[in-house]
């Protein structure tokens, strides 16, 4: 009971911020509540005894990523009369979310047939930072390294593209 | 005796981050005027007792509390505004939660943790809630709409991201010689001898410790890498615009920070609760023995304490003679502290878990207090160094250092796993 109930609220906070993110107008806005999201996203993953996804969660997308976007949004110095008219932009968010609902549904569907449900706990030991590291190592240690190469790639892409303008 | 042992951890850590602000303010300033040669603040006093000057750094705190809560008319985000130094002191107060105080203790067949958050992520959580305290100083420099405190809260961001790098880094090079992240099994692996000197991580890993020690003092925005508030350039950074105690939050956070990440360098690198060369399980073995070299430690130190304070203690303010009464509360705990420790070492008393986990507390405590004096050190030794400077030893000389740790420690693991033995 009490799972559920705290599912619930983290749920609900999670979608709250996600449509703040959206519809915000300023980046900034939308950057804190974007952290929020992140945040509760992390508290679920705790909430399914996942404690390694929670950290990561929390150290690389809250901690890192977000605090790069910020820095930015603050090196630029936006101001409101800088930012772009938006009137309708509300408007079009629920239109479109209109169209996109029987996708939603479908979604919904697909996640209630298989065996995937919200009361199921995993077993001691599932999560932890041991059996995920040992996973990776082993079985997967493929697919791995070669998203370190893409990284990798990704890495010296931004570096020449700094690179070239001086 | 339950409920108490699992309050216990959450108590310490209160106490460690909480009520050692006012002693570290105390510290700071002692230790300050002491480097420049003069006596710091020692006059504050409640009924002529002043001990040493701590009664300033309360009325200092009082003051905070009941200055006037102001808001400046320019600022337009308040939720932001008013949330940021919350922010920053909830995150420095969350690194602190899985500091093991001691080692676990097992009572009638049950184990309880001294840590107040005993989960397996350990170092993990330390550097997610470090970084979430940049949020704080990223949030109140913006909301404060003034140009110092957003140049000094974008130091401040530039400035944790580029060294967060390279203490992980370092952090890595730990993990992979202990085998783990668990605070509280690397503190166990510190107590084994490297030949004879204990394998604390600061001798195993000379160069991890120094780049981590480094780090912890950027990460927390300490001198020499406070550029983000340097006095002379920016008026005092991201908090300018910050009064009463929504000041004394940024400034409460600061130096919990700085606790948290001394606490982490003693665990991780000094052996954190251990005395060196005895295991939690030798202590237990020969309780009698350690206590009665505790006696005598206890009584030299409050001798030789007693007979430095009356050659140096010389104030006259009221009719209280502030000497006297020290001497008698000291003589008679010295006093009442050894009939008791006196009782348990010829052997009457049983539960000598409850002692060790005393003893641990007292060395983790001690230990803490050196490292707060080597920040503090420092702090008033060294010149700050320049942004631009602070940003290429950090990317320039400490990830590339790092990054050369981990590959030598990871050789002479895999060679030692592999051929050693």
């Amino acid at each position: 009971m009490q799972n559920e109930i705290i599912f619930a609220i983290l749920a609900l906070l999670t979608i709250v911020s996600s449509i703040v993110m959206i519809s915000a107008h300023r980046p900034i806005d939308s950057a804190l509540a974007f952290i929020v999201a992140l945040i509760c996203i992390a508290a679920l993953f705790g909430l399914v005894n996942a404690t390694f996804m929670f950290v990561v969660q929390i150290i690389i997308y809250a901690g890192a990523i977000l605090s790069l976007i910020l820095f930015i949004i603050m090196f630029l110095n936006i101001k409101d009369e800088n930012l772009p008219d938006e009137k309708n932009k509300n408007w079009w968010l629920l239109g479109t979310s209109f169209i996109v609902a029987p996708f939603g549904l479908i979604l919904i569907d697909l996640i209630i047939r298989s065996d995937i449900t919200i009361n199921r706990v995993p077993a001691e030991g599932f999560g932890n930072i041991k059996d995920v590291g040992l996973t990776l190592f082993s079985k997967w240690v493929l697919p791995f390294e070669l998203v370190s190469i893409l990284l990798l790639v990704a890495l010296v892409g931004a570096v020449t593209l700094a690179k070239r303008e001086s | 005796m339950n409920t108490f042992l699992i309050l216990l951890p959450l108590m310490m850590t209160m106490l460690y981050s909480l009520a050692t602000v006012p002693i570290l303010v105390w510290m700071e300033r002692r230790i300050a005027a002491f480097i420049q040669d003069r006596v710091g603040p020692n006059r504050c006093n409640i009924g002529g007792i002043r001990l040493g000057g701590i009664i300033q750094s309360i009325a200092d705190m009082m003051k905070l509390v009941f200055k006037e809560e102001f808001l400046p008319s320019h600022i337009k985000n308040k939720l932001y505004y008013l949330i940021a130094p919350s922010i920053a002191f909830v995150s420095a107060f969350l690194t602190f939660m899985v500091i093991p105080y001691a080692d676990n203790i097992t009572l009638n067949g049950e184990t309880y943790h001294m840590q107040a958050l005993p989960t397996e992520l350990g170092v993990l959580w330390f550097l997610a809630f470090a970084g979430l305290g940049v949020y704080g100083i990223i949030l109140g420099g913006w909301a404060s709409h003034s140009k110092f405190a957003i140049l000094g809260s974008m130091r401040a961001t530039a400035q944790v991201i580029s060294y967060e790098v390279a203490m992980g880094l370092a952090l890595v090079s730990m993990l992979i010689t202990y085998g783990t992240i668990n605070l509280n099994e690397m503190v166990s692996y510190q107590t084994q001898s490297f030949f004879i000197i204990p394998a604390w991580g600061a001798i195993i890993q000379p160069l991890a410790t120094i780049i981590f020690i480094v780090t912890a003092f950027a990460e927390t925005n300490r001198a020499p890498f406070d550029a983000a508030e340097s006095e002379s350039e920016i008026v005092a950074g991201y908090h300018t615009e910050y009064g009463a105690m929504k000041f004394g939050l940024f400034f409460v956070a600061e130096y919990i920070a700085m606790a948290a990440s001394g606490a982490l360098i003693v665990t991780i690198f000094f052996g954190g609760y251990q005395l060196p060369y005895l295991s939690t399980s030798d202590l237990i073995n020969h309780f009698e023995t350690i206590l009665w070299g505790v006696i005598i430690f206890a009584v030299l130190t409050s001798i030789l304490f007693l007979r430095w304070m009356n050659k140096n203690s010389r104030f006259e303010f009221s009719s209280n003679n502030e000497t006297k009464i020290y001497t008698t509360l000291i003589i008679g705990f010295t006093f009442f502290a050894t009939i008791v420790m006196a009782y348990y070492a010829f052997g009457f008393g049983e539960t000598h878990e409850v002692g060790v986990m005393i003893l641990q507390f007292v060395v983790f405590t001690v230990k803490l207090f050196v490292l707060h004096f080597v920040f503090i050190w420092v702090r008033w030794t060294l010149p700050r160094f320049r942004y631009d400077q602070t940003q290429k030893l950090g990317w320039n000389i400490l990830l590339p250092l790092s990054l050369a740790n981990i590959f030598i420690t990871a050789i002479v693991v895999v060679i030692g796993v592999n051929y050693g033995n």
